[in-house]
């Protein structure tokens, strides 16, 4: 606390200073990471040993995973809040659209006090009492290993001072939050949060869970030391895209789009560099992506949803890497920016959409190892989709209303955004997206071809033959049979695929000029005589 | 790219090359929609030669165009269809350009996967008519003709000559190349068309066209094209009256619109298939009480027979060129039953040669 008001004081920093340094010779553990945004954010690593820090800088990028976060804000545990308070921290910071810094500093100072401090700050937006009086905390048990008070230190930009609070968990009414005295900021110009924990629970357990909570995410440097203990250090870096640096502008959903790619060609994040024996090459993979937006006032609430998905062509002579789930389509679900279990009302939706639309056959939607799949019919072998779903509220901070009003809602977003999705595919791989019907059609391009060939090549006419050849682009010169037959099939399956484009936007054209169809009376008239054999 | 039915033609060219050049015109348009990434859109006009709508002034007797048909790339069963059409296409063109003639049977053994039935290329061949505004023959596609002829008649047949006169009881085939028959020399009455072989044999073996002077056809149940092309040249060339003799059953009934009228199938090019002179001589349901047919010659119409009857009755030729052949139609119905032309034959062997067809004709029992 003194050494954050001395440098106030001083005016020596423009940056909120987040971290409590204590003056010991000895820090027992320390634990820094962060998960940030592409390269709006940066994450500075602190080694601290008797004073001596070295920065690291690492770029990230989006946050995904499949974490099964909280459907509400009740805790039972202080690990749980643990996470909680790491994505309202993330949001803070994407919020402020500026390039901010997120840290999780976990340190264990002696042994006189064993229990763990939990630090979680940066320097986003400031944060509003809202976001914490929703907070619970279900647990009961008197071994619990937290006494269910937070810290709060927040400012926003165009604040003149620093506000301090105490919020207890467990306390209700007027008692939940104690205003301390304010801390002036002598006209600096910075906002940021640092919210605060004591607790008993054990630094290898938070430690694990906060690596599954990273597992599945981007851009995130995992340290951890204990400078008791030589060669205790622990260090695991996921990097992020790093074929595809977005640019500082980069949208939501183009991080989401970038995110998913990488963590396909990773195989889930399980490696850290791409799989170059399944990706040889990148024309392999197609990526489509589609937002759906709804604001409704009388809940109060603008909520968007983006949808990516990612279809990729395996190579073939790879049969060394591992497929979790096979053919299976794994769906990532995030929400407000956090990794959680999918939504019964998101999962109808995607069972109602028209997959055959886009020449894809869904057989069904099963859940597996608490993870939402989908399988297809009559599906290729070398090919794989993955399925990335996140849904965010616009405002801050995120309220919920009731679920049962969310479910309409959510269902027609999630069908929307998926249905723009595999519009965007199609629109840039027409020929790999073709519906059902037009994938028939298309069946009789190279016989159509040949004849139509057939009819130019076969004709005594020189003059037509030219005339065919020069609306084809050819030269008499190089003409063979194939190369005609080639030209006139490109041609025709064009066509057919213009034609697919097209047929849900606008009406089909009626086969018939009038009303009556005369095929039924000519198939009347067949039926009811006795076939003419001339 | 439409098929318009405007029938004048150049006649200093032969048929052959203005087909030819329309082929040329079809492939070029196809092409140019192709490459110009447009849809092609091929319009088929319909024909019929019969409508079912009541008391209603429709145009079936126009020989017009009924409607439209739009083969296009948005379909399966169009995409089929096209695929189809342009492999006949080509293969007539193969036969106009070397000028050799094909059975539909024989270009549909070309492709059998493609085509997977005969009456696929059927409807092909008759979709390239349309299209190219002829008939089947102009193509160069052919078919074995199954009708017989006897009788006071002379013709040729390119460089074959049929000399019926000589031996007026003796069956010839009826020509395939109709178009071909030229130099006709006829000392008949009149013109008789059975449709079954069986009274065409029964009126040889007596000897009927010795002392009836006419000429006697058989298309041996329905007609095939080239006997009802012949048929029609007979009568415009000749100017004789013509009849016909079928079952008092539905499918001799049809058999007689066929004659008259034109079948549904071939509705396009039924100006030159049809004979609107021919006239019913029998036998009529009546016929059965005239000439004293016994009650177990009367056979009972089946469920079938009575379906066939009543969708008969509602074509629209009948009550407005035939109402009197509505009528025992009618009776059929009404009586149901139904009996073959043999039957006649109950009282004498040669009852229809020296009794029935003179009496009908002398008497004027025809409708």
């Amino acid at each position: 606390m003194a050494d954050i008001q001395s440098k106030q004081e001083a005016s020596s920093s423009t940056t909120f200073v987040s971290n409590s340094i204590f003056v010991c010779k000895r820090i027992s553990y320390l634990l820094v990471f962060a998960s940030a945004r592409s390269q709006k954010f940066q994450c500075n690593v602190r080694i601290l040993d008797y004073g001596s820090v070295k920065p690291i800088h690492t770029l990230m990028g989006l946050a995904i995973g499949s974490y099964h976060g909280p459907t509400d804000l009740s805790f039972s545990s202080a690990q749980k809040l643990c996470l909680h308070l790491i994505s309202s921290a993330y949001q803070r910071c994407r919020l402020s659209e500026q390039i901010c810094r997120l840290a999780v500093i976990l340190t264990r100072s002696s042994s006189s006090h064993p229990s763990l401090k939990i630090s979680i700050s940066d320097t986003g937006i400031g944060s509003c009492l809202e976001e914490f009086q929703d907070l619970r905390f279900s647990s009961t048990d008197v071994a619990d290993n937290w006494d269910g008070v937070l810290s709060l230190k927040t400012t926003g930009i165009g604040d003149t001072e620093i506000h301090n609070f105490q919020i207890n968990l467990k306390g209700s009414g007027s008692s939940r939050i104690t205003r301390l005295t304010p801390n002036t900021k002598n006209g600096a110009k910075f906002s940021g949060s640092e919210v605060c924990m004591y607790s008993f629970v054990s630094l290898d357990l938070l430690l694990a869970d906060i690596h599954t909570f990273l597992q599945k995410n981007v851009a995130i440097q995992l340290v951890a030391e204990d400078c008791d203990v030589p060669e205790s250090r622990y260090e695991k870096v996921f990097l992020t895209n790093e074929c595809k640096k977005l640019p500082m502008s980069a949208s939501n959903l183009e991080l989401l789009k970038s995110g998913i790619e990488d963590y396909v060609l990773k195989h889930g994040n399980n490696l850290s560099n791409k799989c170059n024996s399944c990706f040889p090459s990148w024309e392999q993979r197609k990526v489509g992506s589609g937002e759906a937006c709804c604001t409704d006032n009388r809940l109060h609430i603008e909520l968007v949803m983006e949808a990516a998905i990612v279809i990729s062509n395996i190579s073939m002579q790879n049969t060394t890497c591992f497929r979790e789930y096979g053919n299976k389509t794994e769906v990532l679900y995030f929400k407000d920016f956090s990794p959680c279990t999918i939504s019964q009302s998101s999962v109808k939706a995607l069972q109602s959409i028209d997959w055959k639309t886009y020449g894809l056959n869904l057989g069904g939607i099963v859940e597996q190892d608490d993870v939402t799949l989908l399988e297809w019919e009559n599906f290729p072998t070398d090919t794989h989709i993955d399925i990335v779903l996140h849904s965010y509220h616009k405002q801050y901070p995120t309220t919920i209303p009731a679920p049962r009003k969310m479910s309409p809602l959510v269902r027609n977003l999630v069908k929307k955004a998926v249905k723009l999705s595999l519009d965007d595919l199609k629109a840039n791989h027409p020929q790999a997206f073709l519906s059902s019907r037009a994938v028939e059609i298309r069946s009789y391009a190279p016989d159509l071809a040949k004849t139509i060939a057939g009819l130019i090549l076969s004709s005594s006419d020189l003059d037509f033959q030219g005339e065919c050849f020069s609306l084809l682009g050819l030269q008499s010169q190089e003409v063979g049979t194939e190369i005609v037959e080639n030209c006139i099939e490109e041609r025709i399956v064009s066509v057919i695929e213009m034609n697919d484009k097209k047929s849900y936007n606008s009406q089909e054209p009626a086969p018939f000029l009038f009303e009556e169809d005369p095929v039924e009376e000519l198939e009347f008239q067949e039926n009811d005589s006795s076939p003419l054999d001339f | 790219m439409e098929g318009k039915r405007t029938r004048f033609q150049s006649e200093s060219q032969p048929q052959s090359v203005i087909l030819l050049t329309k082929i040329k015109e079809f492939t070029r348009a196809l092409l140019a929609d192709l490459t110009n990434g447009r849809s092609p859109l091929i319009l088929i006009d319909r024909f019929r030669s019969y409508c079912t709508l009541s008391n209603s002034n429709c145009f079936c007797a126009s020989d017009l165009p009924c409607g439209k048909e739009l083969l296009t790339l948005r379909r399966k069963s169009h995409a089929h269809r096209l695929a189809v059409m342009l492999r006949v296409m080509l293969i007539v063109q193969k036969l106009l350009q070397e000028n050799k003639h094909s059975s539909k049977r024989d270009i549909y053994y070309t492709y059998p996967s493609v085509f997977l039935d005969q009456s696929v290329v059927d409807q092909a061949i008759n979709d390239i008519c349309i299209l190219m505004q002829c008939s089947r023959h102009n193509l160069n596609v052919v078919s074995a003709g199954n009708g017989l002829i006897m009788g006071w008649i002379r013709f040729s047949e390119g460089e074959r000559i049929f000399d019926c006169i000589s031996s007026p009881n003796t069956a010839h085939p009826v020509p395939v190349h109709v178009e071909e028959v030229q130099d006709i020399i006829s000392l008949a009455q009149y013109i008789l068309v059975v449709e079954k072989e069986s009274v065409f044999q029964r009126l040889a073996n007596d000897q009927f066209c010795n002392a009836n002077h006419c000429i006697v056809i058989t298309g041996r149940g329905y007609p095939d094209i080239p006997t009802r092309r012949f048929l029609r040249l007979l009568v415009e060339n000749l100017c004789l009256p013509a009849y016909c003799l079928v079952d008092c059953d539905p499918y001799g009934f049809d058999i007689l619109t066929t004659y008259r009228f034109g079948s549904m199938q071939m509705a396009y090019d039924t100006k030159h298939l049809r004979v609107p002179e021919i006239q019913w001589l029998g036998a009529f349901p009546s016929d059965s009480e005239r000439y004293f047919v016994p009650n177990q010659c009367l056979l009972p119409l089946t469920a079938e027979d009575k379906r066939k009857v009543e969708a008969m009755l509602l074509r629209c030729y009948l009550e407005r060129e035939v109402p009197q052949w509505r009528l025992e139609l009618q009776l059929i119905l009404q009586r149901g039953v139904k009996f073959e032309i043999e039957a006649l034959s109950v009282h004498a062997l040669s009852f229809l040669s020296e009794s029935y067809i003179p009496s009908k004709i002398e008497g004027k029992l025809i409708m």
